[in-house]
This record gives C-alpha cells, sequence and structure tokens, in this order.
C-alpha cells in the first residue's frame, strides 16, 4: 500500500508542476471575500480590529488548507464516463483523490507558512505564541477539518451517479457551511440559535474549530467536545461513503467514450 | 437606432428560443436566485446582529444597497457576462471575421448577441429588496429621486460595460485562454457594501481607483433621497466618456485584427 501511494504522489506531483500558473491562480483564489467580511467586522466593533485581522487571515489560511475539489471533478469524471478508467484499476478510486489532496495541501503549506511568518515580521497583529501541545492539537483539528472536507465532497460527487447537478447540491451546502462552520463571523459573534447548530454539525469542525484552537478561544471541555464531535463525524461520512460506492457502481451505466 | 433595437429584440427573441429549449433548468435557476437572494439577506441579519450601523448606513439602507447590487449584478449576468468571454474564443479561433462582414455594428454584436434571459430574475429580486427597504425605512422615493437613481444605475452599467470592453478588446494583441473575469468579480463584490465602511487607503482606492463601491452606493443613495447632482452628473459623464474609449479601441484594435486560418 505504501508503495502504491508513493507511486501514486509522485505522479499527482508531475501533474501538479504540468499546471503550475493555474495551481498558483487557484490557491490565491478565495481571499476576497474574507477580506471584506474582515472590514465589516472590523467597522462594527474597530477595538476588535487586531483580533479580526488575525482571525480572518487564519480563516484564509485554514480553508486554503481544508479546501476540497473532488466534487466538480467526480462530476465531469461520472458524466463524461471516464470515471470508469478508475473503476476498472485495482486499486479503489479514492486514493488517487486522496493523493492529489496530499500533494497540493502541502505544496499550500509550503508556500503559505513562510508567507505568515514574514507577514508576522512586519504586523504584530499576526503574531502569536503556542506551546508544542497546542501545535499539535491544531494541526489535528486541520487535519480532521480537511477530512470532513474531503469525505463530505467526495459523498456529493458520488452522487453523481444518479443526478446530473451534484455540484449545485454541494454549492447549498457550501453556503450553510458559509455560515456554521465561521467564515462570515467568527462563531461567538452568532446569535445562540445557530452557534448551537453549529456544535452539532460538521461544517464548524472544517474550518472554525482548527481557528478557536489556535486563538485559544476553545477551553479544554470545549477542545474535548469538539475532537470527540468531528470524529463521530469522520464516521459517519465514512459510513456513507462506503455505502454510496456500492449502491452507486451497480448504478452505473458509463457512458461511451 | 431604431434598426438596432430591432436587432437586440431579435436577439432577445433567439436566446428566448433558445433558453426554452431547456425549460427544466428553470426551475432549478428560479430556486438558486431565490436563495442566493435570500443568503445575501441573511448575511446582512447576522452583519445587524451585533451592530446598528455599518460605515453610517442603518439596517434598511444596507438592504436597499443589497438590492441594487442585486439588480446591477442582474443587469450584468443578463448582458455582459455571456457575451464579454466570448470574444476572446472569436479572436482566437478567428470566428470574428463571420461577425465582421455581417452588416452590423461588430461591437454592438459581440456585446450583446448572447442574452442569458433567466438572469431577469435577479434583476426583479434586487427591486424587490429594495422595495422591501424603503419600506422599512418609511421613505417613498420621490420622482426625482427615482430619475436620479436611473440615471446613476444607468451610469454604472455602461462604466462597467466599457471597462469590461477595454479589457477584453487587448486580446487582440494577448492571446489568453482564460477570461479574466475572476478579476472583474472579486472587485464587484466589495460593492456589496457601503464604501464608508472600508477604512484608510482601501476607501481612497474604491472610491477613485477602482470606482467598485460607488457604482453601487451611488444609485442606493439616490433612492434615498441622498443624492447629489454634481456627482451624479459627473458619474453620468465618466460613463460617456468610457464608452468613448472603449468604442475608440475597438476600432483601433480591429485595424489589428488578422483573423486566424482555420
Amino acid at each position: 500500500m505504501i508503495r502504491k501511494y508513493i507511486a501514486l504522489l509522485r505522479m499527482k506531483y508531475v501533474e501538479m508542476l504540468a499546471y503550475r500558473l493555474a495551481t498558483i491562480v487557484w490557491m490565491t483564489g478565495a481571499i476576497v471575500q474574507p477580506l471584506i467580511t474582515m472590514a465589516v467586522w472590523m467597522n462594527i466593533d474597530p477595538s476588535q480590529s487586531d483580533a479580526f485581522l488575525f482571525y480572518f487571515m487564519a480563516v484564509i489560511f485554514v480553508e486554503r488548507m481544508t479546501s476540497a475539489w473532488d466534487v466538480w471533478e467526480l462530476d465531469r469524471e461520472i458524466r463524461e464516463g471516464t470515471f470508469s478508467n478508475y473503476i476498472l484499476r485495482p486499486l479503489h478510486p479514492i486514493h488517487w483523490a486522496v493523493a492529489e489532496n496530499i500533494v497540493y495541501k502541502v505544496l499550500f503549506l509550503v508556500i503559505l507558512a513562510p508567507v505568515w511568518a514574514v507577514a508576522a515580521l512586519f504586523v504584530p497583529a499576526l503574531r502569536f505564541d503556542m506551546t508544542g501541545g497546542q501545535t499539535l492539537l491544531f494541526l489535528m483539528a486541520l487535519l480532521l477539518g480537511a477530512a470532513l472536507r474531503f469525505l463530505l465532497s467526495y459523498i456529493c460527487g458520488l452522487l453523481g451517479f444518479w443526478i446530473t447537478k451534484v455540484t449545485a447540491v454541494y454549492g447549498v451546502l457550501e453556503v450553510i457551511s458559509l455560515f456554521l462552520s465561521g467564515r462570515i463571523a467568527p462563531l461567538s459573534l452568532l446569535p445562540p440559535v445557530l452557534q448551537q447548530w453549529s456544535i452539532f454539525l460538521p461544517f464548524r469542525y472544517m474550518i472554525g474549530f482548527p481557528i478557536d484552537i489556535i486563538t485559544k478561544a476553545a477551553n479544554s471541555h470545549d477542545m474535548l467536545q469538539g475532537f470527540a464531535i468531528a470524529s463521530i463525524w469522520i464516521v459517519v461520512f465514512v459510513i456513507a461513503l462506503r455505502w454510496i460506492w456500492k449502491a452507486g457502481l451497480k448504478k452505473n451505466q458509463a457512458v461511451g467514450g | 437606432m431604431r434598426r438596432y433595437v430591432r436587432i437586440f429584440r431579435e436577439f432577445f427573441r433567439a436566446c428566448f428560443v433558445e433558453e426554452l429549449e431547456y425549460r427544466s433548468e428553470f426551475l432549478g435557476n428560479l430556486i438558486s436566485s431565490f436563495f442566493g437572494i435570500g443568503i445575501a439577506v441573511l448575511t446582512v441579519n447576522i452583519f445587524f446582529y451585533q451592530t446598528d450601523q455599518l460605515g453610517g448606513w442603518t439596517y434598511a439602507d444596507v438592504l436597499v444597497l443589497l438590492g441594487v447590487f442585486n439588480t446591477l449584478r442582474g443587469m450584468i449576468d443578463f448582458a455582459l457576462r455571456p457575451n464579454m468571454p466570448r470574444l476572446l474564443e472569436h479572436v482566437r479561433r478567428g470566428t470574428l471575421d463571420y461577425i465582421l462582414t455581417k452588416p452590423v455594428d461588430s461591437m454592438f454584436y459581440v456585446s450583446f448577441r448572447h442574452l442569458v434571459f433567466w438572469r431577469l430574475i435577479d434583476v426583479l429580486l434586487g427591486i424587490g429588496v429594495i422595495g422591501y427597504g424603503l419600506i422599512k425605512k418609511h421613505y417613498i422615493p420621490s420622482l426625482v429621486d427615482v430619475i436620479v437613481f436611473i440615471v446613476t444605475i444607468a451610469a454604472s452599467f455602461v462604466l462597467i460595460y466599457s471597462l469590461w470592453m477595454l479589457l477584453m478588446t487587448t486580446s487582440f494583441w494577448v492571446i489568453r485562454i482564460d477570461d479574466l473575469s475572476f478579476i472583474f468579480d472579486s472587485f464587484f463584490e466589495t460593492a456589496r457594501f457601503p464604501v464608508g465602511m472600508y477604512r484608510g487607503w482601501v476607501r481612497i482606492v474604491l472610491t477613485y481607483v477602482l470606482p467598485a463601491a460607488v457604482i453601487t452606493n451611488m444609485p442606493a443613495l439616490s433612492l434615498l433621497g441622498k443624492w447629489n447632482m454634481a456627482t451624479a452628473l459627473i458619474a453620468a459623464l465618466l460613463a460617456l466618456v468610457f464608452l468613448w474609449l472603449a468604442r475608440r479601441f475597438w476600432r483601433f484594435a480591429l485595424r489589428f485584427y488578422t483573423s486566424a486560418s482555420s
């Protein structure tokens, strides 16, 4: 399995290099919306400007690190019939997607972390101090977030076996997550009802939860609860994914090509 | 002029017929439009859960602004977005030949041939939100308010069209595949909120350099009766100047068009 993964990773790495420019453009992708939202919050509460600056920079960083694009890939591949190529191979197609995610996210990390470090030299608001344990917790939360978003995106993509507009379905989920993941506002500023919902739904653990750890907004009880709920969602998603995969293969009728 | 109105009506009809071929998509589009505006209103509500003013604008004012934003975006998605990226294709593939040989102004043709009819729903929804905001504010715009509003929103539309056209016309020299519309989207997104909300140099840039915020703020202020004749006239004048520039640049660029062999 490890050897297979090494081969896959190398293949995806070469693929990524072929699309260097597109990768860079795409990496800068979703920064305008968080910046505008940041301006709104700074205007609402100027005394907290530094905290908002840190929060929304962290949103941009975490959002990139956990972003998932598999639903668009799967949608296209299933619709055009090229997905059959993967089904025929002796390795589950999800491994290709996992390898691709690892390659791109390592690249994001390698580029974004030094950018943050340099920016922190000039902007004091971006500095933070964390113990080794906290860093570990943050990285774990980040990994959980990336896994949750990836699984959700992949599940939605597999729905393409039944319906043709899976990207629209995923779009609706993305919009819901806009509120409940903490992208529109730090979760503590939301109305209490939405805050409550956000604890039990998976979206918060995709973006807001890792940031809460790094800003120390989450105490040990919150963290324990957060990791527990996120893990439960991972299990739910994995079970759902397996079930949909089996049912989908039965349903699959490849389009010729 | 009459002839062009007739041709535009013909474009409209052709696109409408085309759209009717995909009738089942209509419901989906309708739902997504409603969903979009609903989310936008919800976002504003979340901000106003923590405050009672944004850059000096009250909740009702911001709703009017949101309505103007949606209306303008609907108009752009209806007429501009379907056409502008196509120009790149025409130049790259050499299909601009077919357009140049038609007995109709080429700039008019490439700008308005393709209309996405259902995007007009966004215009209607935007007007609905404007109305809702005005009711919340208990303000009935006078006739002059409405006239200034129409002048300024038209100026905004013409300005956006001219700038986009200028950008796209550069494709005669620089062959590009990506349509760069994401740049436009990013800047237009800043127009969603009062420009007074931004600070320091960002505000200056958004007011004078990339007037993204002004293009929606001014029509909204007009409807709220806070217009200023001088700025409205400047906006209209600026729009006409840029339209003229875009027109001149298009003419100039056509001279460098050498087609592409097929």
